[in-house]
C-alpha cells in the first residue's frame, strides 16, 4: 500500500477514536450539590435566588438547611426537573407568603409560586415583573411595563388573588416601578424610572387598595429603587441618584413628610428589630440606622474586602449579606453574628441578589408523585407507650412475648383503617405515634380529625367527659419513614395557660405499681418493656375537673386536644396543621406533616373513675374524601 | 449516539475499501481545484513563510457551507461563534484570542466596524468567493499595507476576478439556491471584458429565509428518565437581504494594474434572541446597509521599487429595534463612516532581501442616535495612523527571514496621542528547509499585536470607558508543515503548537452602582495549543478522485487573572479543549469533462463552558454534525450546469453554540447554477 494511504488510515482511525470518544449521551438535567457549611443548628431554611445575566437563563434558586447546615445549589432545579428550561432568566425577587414562596422571574416574566419546599404550583405571567408585596389575600407585583404602546412608557402595579392566582387589577404608576410595600391599606411603589438614562423619575405611588387607584405621587428623589417599612411605620427609600452628578440617598418619611435624608449610596437596605442596615455600595460598608432617631450606629460587620456586596438579610438570629463578585461568576454568601463575627460562608450561583429566611420544618425531598389510591384513615402505628395506668396491658391487651413492635400492631388492629377499636395511653404523657399512607396536607382549616371517646354531659355542651391529649405533629425530614424528626406541637386553646407546664416530665418504675384499682387488678407497669422505669416529658395542662351534682366531670376546652370534644362533633375534634408551634412557640408553616403524636396532658387520678387517659380510637384525613 | 458512531463506521469501511484500488497511472484531475489563480505580485516571494489555510475554487464550492463563515469552520485553530439560523450573526475567534483581534480583508482591505470590531461573516456570500485564506500572524509578504501588520490573525476573502480565454468576452452567471425554513437565494453575475486588459464584473445576489426552524430541547433525569422533551419553532428569525457589487479591473501591465470594487449590502432581519424559561419569542429587529468603494493600483519601476495603493471609503448604517412590547423600548440608528487610504512601497535591496516601508491612514465616524428620545446624534470620530517597516531575506534555498514593526497611534475625538495610544509591535518570521528535494519546513514566529478598544468600548452609554488601553495579544507559533504531489496523489500536512499571552483584555466590569458595568483592562488569558491538518487528494483510476481534509485542533485558554478568582486557571468561555473537522468526497469526471460526486463533511467541537468559571452549570456539551452533499456539473459547449443537494446535520443533532441559541436540525440545500 502507498505510504500516503497509511497515513490517511492512520489519519482516519484517529478521528474515529476521537470522535468516539467524545460522543455525547443524553443531556442530563443539571444537579444539585449540596456541601457541608456549618454546624450551627437553626430551625428552617433560607433561600438565595441568584439572579444570572439577562439571556443566560441562569436565574438560580439555591437553598440552605439551617437545621442541618447543608448548602444546596440549584435546589429549585433538583425540586422541579420536569420543568423546562429550569428556573428562567434573572430571578429578581423571593419571598415567602404563608404556606407559599414566591419567586419573580424579570426576564421570563412571571411569577413562580412554589411550596415552601420550592416545588412548582404554578407561574404568573407578568410582563417585565420585578418585585412583591402582600397583604390579606392578595399579592402585588411591579412591572415595568404597563400597557402596550403607552407613550409615557409607565409601569404598572398588578393586583393577584394568591387563591386563583390570576390577575385581578392593574393600576399605573410612574416610570419602572421598583420595590413596593403595604401599610395599612396603602400601597407605596418606587418609580425608579430606570428606562430613562439621564430623566430618572422621583417618586413614590400611593395606591389606595380598596379602589385601587393611584391617590398621590410623593417626590423623594432621584430614582428611588427600594423601599421598606419599619415597625414606627416609617418608610425607608434608597434613592440611587443619576449615577453622574446626583448624589445617592437614604429617604425617611412617615407617608406625607420626609422626616431625614441621609446621603449615602444604599444599593440594599434590610430592617431588623428597631435598626434599618444598608449597603452603602460606594465605601463598600454596611451602615445600621436606628428606625427611632435615624442616628447612625457602630457598623456591624467589615465588608471592606467585598467585590460587589449586594443582597442583603438581616434576621433575628443574624446577618446574611452576599458579594456577587465580578456578576458573571460564582457569589458568596456570608453569615454573621450581630457580634461581627462571621459564622460560615458558602458559594452560590451567579449575582446572588435575594434572600428569603423561612422558618419551620418542611418536606425537601422531591415530590415522588402518585396520590392515587391513598386512604383517608389513620394506615400505622409507629410507637405506643402509654403511662402507667387502670387501661394499660388491656387496650391493647398485652400477652406473653410481646414486644413494643407487636404492641404497634395491636394498636393497628385497634384503631387503623377505620376499625373503631380503642387504645389507651395512660397517664401523663402516654403517648402514641401515628401515620396515614400518605402525607397529610396543611389546607384551609381543620386536617386531621383524631377520634376518641369523649362524651358532654347530658344536656351540656360546657361539660362532660374529656381527658385531654396534646398533639404533636412531624415530617419526614430526613426521608427515612421513621418519626425520628423535629416534632411541632399544634397550639390548643390552653397553650398559653400561665397554668400550663411546658417543661413537665414524670418517670414510671415497675416498683411503683402499687396503685391498684378493685375494677383492674392486671399490672398497671407496661408489661412489654424490659426496662424498671421510664421518663415521659411534654406539657402538663391544668386539670379542668369538677364536681357537678356529685358527678365528676371536666370542663370541656374550646379547641386543640385529642378526646376533648365527642366524635360527632367533627370540628371540635378536628386539628389544623397550622396551629404548629415550635419549642420556642414560634408558629412554623408545614405544608404536610407525615406523623402524628398523642400524649395524655393531664395528670390527675380522680375517685372512682382512676386516671385521667386519653383514649383514641381512630384519625381521618379530612382533605381525602 | 450508537447511530452516529455506525455512520463513522459505514463511512471508514467505504473510505477504506476505496483506497483498496490499486494505484496504477491515470489522468490526473488534479489540475481541476487548480483553476487559475490571482497572483497579485510579480516575483514576490515563491513561498509563504507562514503557510496560510486556504480554501479555494472548486473545493470551496464543494462544501456545505452557505456564507464564509460556514467555510471557515473547516480551518484548525478557529472557533466560529454562530447564533443560529442563516440570519443569525457569525463571529470568528483564531487561536482563542478572542474575535476582535482577527481582520477580515476583502480584496485586500480590512472590512472594519469601528462600532464593535466585529465583522459577522454570515453576511458575506460564497457565491462569487474565488479564494479564503486564514493566516495565522500575519500575511508573510512584507509587500502589503502598514495596517496588515496589525492583526493577530487574518482572513484573506478574494472574489472571483474575471477570466477570459481566447475570444472569450462576455461571461454571464444565474443561480438559484431554495433550502429548508424558506431559503430562497437567487444570485447573477457577469463579466464582460471591454478592452484587452479592462474587465469590468458584476454580483448580485438575494437572500430570504423565514428562519422558522424547529428545534427541541430535551433533558433527562440522572435514572434515564425524560425530564423533559420540548421542540418549538424558532421565531422573528427571518431575513431578507440584496448584495450588489461589481468592479473594473485593469491589469494593463505585467507588473501593474488598477481595480476598483465597489460594494453595496441591505438587509432586514429579526434577531430570534435567547430562548429562556417562558419565552420563545423575541421582538428585534435589525436593518443594515453597507455600502463601500475601494480602488487598489499597484506597478513596479526598475524592476526592483514596487508600489500600492489603495483608497476606500464606507458608509455603514444600522437601525436597531426593539418591538417586544414586554421589554425597555428601543429605537437606534448608527451610521458609521471610514475614509482609508494606504501607501506601500517594497525595494529590492538586494536578489536576497527586500524591504517595505508603508503609511496607513483611516478616519472613523460613529453618529449614535436614539430615536426615542434624542433628536440630534451623538458624535464620535477617532483618526488612526499606521507605519510599518519590514524587511525579508532569503539566505540560499534553505532560510527565509521576516521582520516587521508596526507602530500605530489612534486619536479618539480630540483627545491627544498618549502614550497609551500609540504603540510598537514587533513580528519575527522565519522558514528553514533543511532538505531542498523535499518540500518540509518549519516555520516560525514571534508577534505581538494590539488590539484598540472600540466606539462600544470607548464610549456606550453608561459602559464605556474613555480611558481604555489597547489589548495587547503575544503569539508564539512553530509549525512543521511537508507537502507532496505527485502524479497519483497530492498530500500536504502540518502541525502546529503556539503559545500566547493576551494581556489586558478588555472585558465587562460591574461599577460600584448596582448593575452598572464598565469596560476594563482586566483580564489575562494564556492560551497553549495544537493545530494539526492534513490534506490528501487521490487520482483513482477511472477518472476518480478521491479527497480528504482532516483538521484537528487541541487548546487550553486559561484565565490567569488573578488567583483570588473563582475562575483563576479556567477555561475561557466557548473555547473547546478539543475540536476537529474530516471532509471526504469522491469525484468522478467523465470523458466528456463532466463530474458527478459527493462530498461528506464531520465537524466536531468538543465540550466547553459558556462562562468563566468551569462549573457543571455553564457546561456546554459537545456538539457535532454530519452533512453531506451530490452534485453533478455538466459542460455542454460553452454552457456550464451545476446541479448540488446538501443535507446538513444529517442526524439531527440538537445542538447550541451559543448557550441558549439553539440551531436547526436537518435542513436541505439545493442549487441549480449556470454559467455561459
Amino acid at each position: 500500500m502507498h505510504p500516503c494511504l497509511q497515513i490517511l488510515k492512520f489519519q482516519i482511525v484517529l478521528c474515529i477514536c476521537i470522535m468516539l470518544a467524545s460522543c455525547r449521551g443524553d443531556e442530563i438535567v443539571y444537579p444539585t450539590i449540596g456541601t457541608h457549611v456549618t454546624d450551627e443548628v437553626r430551625n428552617g431554611g433560607l433561600y438565595v435566588l441568584c439572579e444570572g445575566n439577562m439571556g443566560s437563563n441562569k436565574a438560580r434558586l439555591d437553598y440552605i438547611n439551617l437545621h442541618t447546615g447543608d448548602y444546596y445549589s440549584n435546589w429549585y432545579g433538583a425540586m422541579n426537573p420536569t420543568q423546562m428550561k429550569e428556573l428562567g432568566d434573572v430571578g429578581n425577587d423571593i419571598q415567602q407568603y404563608g404556606h407559599r414562596l414566591y419567586a419573580v422571574i424579570n426576564c421570563s416574566h412571571k411569577v413562580e409560586v412554589m411550596d415552601l419546599s420550592a416545588r412548582h404550583i404554578a407561574k404568573i405571567d407578568i410582563s417585565n415583573c420585578r418585585y412583591m408585596a402582600f397583604k390579606g389575600d392578595k399579592m402585588y407585583v411591579s412591572a415595568y411595563v404597563g400597557s402596550i404602546a403607552d407613550p409615557d412608557m409607565l409601569g404598572s402595579v398588578y393586583e393577584v388573588d394568591t387563591a386563583t392566582l390570576t390577575v385581578t387589577r392593574e393600576v399605573k404608576v410612574g416610570h419602572q416601578p421598583d420595590e413596593l410595600c403595604v401599610v395599612d391599606n396603602k400601597l407605596f411603589v418606587c418609580n425608579s424610572g430606570g428606562y430613562l438614562t439621564n430623566r430618572y423619575d422621583s417618586t413614590i405611588s400611593v395606591i389606595d387598595l380598596t379602589t385601587f387607584t393611584e391617590i398621590e405621587k410623593i417626590p423623594v428623589g432621584l430614582n428611588p429603587t427600594r423601599i421598606r417599612v419599619d415597625a414606627q411605620k416609617h418608610l425607608w427609600v434608597c434613592c440611587q441618584g443619576n449615577y453622574v452628578n446626583a448624589m445617592p440617598s437614604l429617604v425617611i418619611l412617615d407617608f406625607t413628610h420626609i422626616l431625614k435624608r441621609i446621603t449615602t449610596s444604599c444599593s440594599n437596605i434590610s430592617i431588623c428589630g428597631n435598626t434599618a442596615y444598608v449597603i452603602d455600595n460606594e465605601a463598600n460598608t454596611l451602615r445600621a440606622f436606628s428606625t427611632i432617631d435615624f442616628a447612625e450606629q457602630p457598623q456591624p460587620i467589615d465588608i471592606k474586602n467585598y467585590e460587589h456586596p449586594y443582597g442583603l438579610l438581616a434576621t433575628d438570629e443574624a446577618l446574611y449579606i452576599t458579594d456577587a463578585k465580578n456578576y458573571v461568576s460564582s457569589g458568596v454568601l456570608h453569615c454573621y453574628g450581630y457580634d461581627g463575627h462571621e459564622h460560615w460562608r458558602a458559594l452560590t450561583g451567579d449575582i446572588p441578589g435575594h434572600l428569603c429566611r423561612v422558618t419551620g420544618e418542611y418536606s425537601l425531598a422531591p415530590d415522588t408523585g402518585s396520590h392515587e389510591d391513598v386512604h383517608r384513615y389513620l394506615a400505622h402505628v409507629y410507637e405506643y407507650l402509654p403511662g402507667m395506668g387502670q387501661f394499660v396491658n388491656e387496650l391493647p391487651k398485652y400477652e406473653e412475648g410481646d414486644d413494643a413492635e407487636t404492641m404497634c400492631r395491636k394498636c393497628e388492629q385497634a384503631i387503623a383503617n377505620n376499625a373503631g377499636g380503642l387504645v389507651c395511653l395512660g397517664g401523663w404523657g402516654g403517648y402514641i405515634t401515628f401515620g396515614f399512607d400518605h402525607p397529610v396536607e396543611n389546607k384551609e382549616g381543620r386536617d386531621i380529625q383524631i377520634l376518641a371517646n369523649a362524651y358532654y354531659m347530658t344536656g351540656s355542651t360546657e361539660y362532660g367527659s374529656s381527658e385531654p391529649g396534646i398533639v404533636l405533629v412531624s415530617r419526614d425530614a430526613n426521608n427515612n419513614g421513621m418519626p425520628d424528626d423535629t416534632w411541632y406541637e399544634l397550639k390548643g386553646c390552653l397553650y398559653d395557660n400561665p397554668q400550663t407546664n411546658h417543661t413537665y416530665q414524670k418517670t414510671y418504675t415497675r416498683s411503683g405499681d402499687t396503685i391498684q384499682n378493685p375494677f383492674h387488678k392486671q399490672p398497671y407497669y407496661p408489661q412489654w418493656l424490659e426496662e424498671d422505669e421510664y421518663t415521659l416529658y411534654g406539657a402538663k395542662l391544668p386539670s379542668q375537673t369538677v364536681k357537678i351534682s356529685g358527678q365528676t366531670v371536666q370542663k370541656i376546652l374550646d379547641f386543640g386536644y385529642v378526646d376533648n370534644k365527642p366524635n360527632n362533633d367533627t370540628i371540635g375534634s378536628s386539628f389544623d396543621i397550622s396551629w404548629a408551634v415550635d419549642t420556642y412557640g414560634q408558629s412554623v408553616s408545614l405544608p404536610t406533616i407525615d406523623f402524628v403524636r398523642v400524649y395524655t396532658a393531664v395528670d390527675e387520678i380522680n375517685d372512682p373513675t382512676g386516671e385521667i387517659s386519653t383514649e383514641i380510637s381512630g384519625a381521618i384525613d379530612l382533605h381525602i374524601e | 449516539m450508537n447511530k452516529n458512531i455506525l455512520l463513522i463506521l459505514i463511512f471508514a469501511l467505504c473510505a477504506r475499501s476505496v483506497f483498496a484500488v490499486s494505484d496504477a497511472e491515470l489522468d490526473s484531475l488534479y489540475n481541476q481545484f487548480h483553476i487559475e489563480e490571482v497572483e497579485v505580485t510579480a516575483r514576490a516571494l515563491a513561498k509563504d513563510v507562514i503557510v496560510p489555510q486556504t480554501l479555494k475554487g472548486a473545493e470551496l464550492k464543494r462544501l456545505n457551507a452557505l456564507s464564509v463563515a460556514d467555510a471557515l469552520r473547516y480551518f484548525s485553530g478557529v472557533q466560529l461563534k454562530d447564533y443560529g439560523g442563516v440570519g443569525g450573526i457569525k463571529t470568528i475567534n483564531v487561536r482563542s484570542m478572542g474575535s476582535q483581534h482577527t481582520a477580515v480583508y476583502y480584496n485586500g482591505v480590512q472590512l472594519g466596524n469601528a462600532q464593535n470590531g466585529q465583522v459577522d461573516l454570515g453576511r458575506f456570500s460564497l457565491d462569487n468567493m474565488e479564494q479564503i485564506q486564514l493566516y495565522n500572524g500575519q500575511k508573510s509578504d512584507i509587500f502589503q499595507s502598514a495596517r496588515e501588520f496589525g492583526a493577530a490573525g487574518n482572513v484573506y476573502l478574494t472574489t472571483r476576478r474575471p477570466y477570459f480565454k481566447d475570444k472569450e468576452r462576455v461571461h454571464v452567471r444565474a443561480q438559484m439556491r431554495c433550502g429548508s425554513f424558506a431559503l430562497a437565494n437567487p444570485s447573477l453575475g457577469f463579466d464582460v471584458k471591454l478592452t484587452e486588459t479592462l474587465a469590468l464584473n458584476f454580483d448580485a445576489e438575494y437572500v430570504y429565509s423565514d428562519g422558522r426552524y424547529p428545534f427541541r430541547y430535551r433533558r433527562v433525569l440522572p435514572s434515564g428518565e425524560v425530564a423533559y422533551d420540548t421542540t418549538a419553532i424558532r421565531q422573528n428569525g427571518d431575513i431578507n437581504a440584496v448584495r450588489v457589487e461589481g468592479g473594473l479591473h485593469d491589469y494593463y501591465s505585467t507588473t501593474g494594474f488598477f481595480r476598483i470594487h465597489a460594494y453595496n449590502y441591505w438587509s432586514e432581519r429579526g434577531i430570534p434572541g435567547a430562548i429562556v424559561n417562558n419565552v420563545w419569542r423575541n421582538g428585534e429587529r435589525l436593518w443594515d446597509r453597507n455600502n463601500f468603494v475601494q480602488a487598489e493600483w499597484q506597478d513596479e519601476w526598475f524592476n526592483r521599487w514596487n508600489t500600492r495603493v489603495l483608497a476606500k471609503w464606507a458608509n455603514d448604517y444600522t437601525h436597531y429595534k426593539n418591538y417586544d412590547e414586554r421589554l425597555l423600548p428601543s429605537n437606534n440608528e448608527y451610521l458609521q463612516q471610514e475614509v482609508y487610504f494606504s501607501f506601500a512601497n517594497k525595494v529590492r535591496i538586494f536578489n536576497w532581501w527586500d524591504a517595505s516601508l508603508a503609511y496607513d491612514y483611516q478616519y472613523n465616524i460613529l453618529d449614535r442616535k436614539n430615536l426615542l428620545i434624542e433628536a440630534v446624534p451623538e458624535h464620535f470620530n477617532r483618526h488612526s495612523h499606521w507605519l510599518s517597516v519590514a524587511t525579508a531575506m532569503n539566505i540560499k534555498e534553505y532560510l527565509r527571514l521576516q521582520a516587521s514593526v508596526l507602530m500605530t497611534a489612534v486619536q479618539n475625538d480630540k483627545s491627544s496621542i498618549t502614550n497609551d495610544k500609540c504603540k510598537f509591535t514587533p513580528g519575527i518570521f522565519f522558514s528553514l528547509r533543511p532538505y531542498p528535494a523535499i518540500d518540509l519546513s518549519i516555520n516560525a514566529f514571534y508577534k505581538q499585536s494590539y488590539r484598540y478598544p472600540t466606539f462600544n468600548d470607548l464610549y456606550y452609554t453608561d459602559l464605556g470607558n474613555a480611558n481604555l488601553r489597547p489589548e495587547l495579544a503575544r503569539q508564539h507559533s512553530v509549525e512543521v508543515a511537508y507537502r507532496k504531489t505527485d502524479k497519483t496523489y497530492h498530500i500536504d500536512l502540518s502541525a502546529s503548537y503556539y503559545y500566547n499571552r493576551v494581556t489586558d483584555k478588555i472585558i465587562a466590569y460591574p461599577k460600584g452602582q448596582q448593575f452598572r458595568w464598565t469596560m476594563l483592562n482586566l483580564g489575562t488569558v494564556k492560551i497553549n495549543g495544537v493545530d494539526s491538518k492534513a490534506d490528501f487528494s487521490f487520482f483513482l483510476p477511472l477518472n476518480f478522485t478521491l479527497r480528504a481534509r482532516l483538521n484537528y485542533t487541541y487548546q487550553t485558554a486559561i484565565d490567569v487573572t488573578n488567583p483570588e478568582d473563582t475562575y483563576y486557571g479556567h477555561q475561557i468561555p466557548y473555547i473547546p479543549w478539543h475540536s476537529g473537522s474530516v471532509v471526504g468526497g469522491l469525484d468522478w469526471k467523465s470523458k466528456r469533462g463532466d463530474h458527478y460526486g459527493f462530498n461528506y463533511s464531520f465537524i466536531y467541537v468538543g465540550k466547553r463552558y459558556c462562562q468563566q468559571e468551569n462549573t457543571v452549570y455553564n457546561e456546554v456539551l459537545p456538539w457535532y454534525t454530519h452533512d453531506l452533499a451530490v452534485y453533478a456539473e455538466w459542460n455542454i459547449r460553452q454552457f456550464w450546469l451545476k446541479a448540488n443537494f446538501e443535507l446538513n446535520n444529517m442526524l439531527g443533532q440538537d445542538y447550541e453554540v451559543i448557550q441558549n441559541y439553539p440551531m436547526p436540525k436537518q435542513n436541505i440545500r439545493c442549487t441549480l447554477a449556470f454559467r455561459y
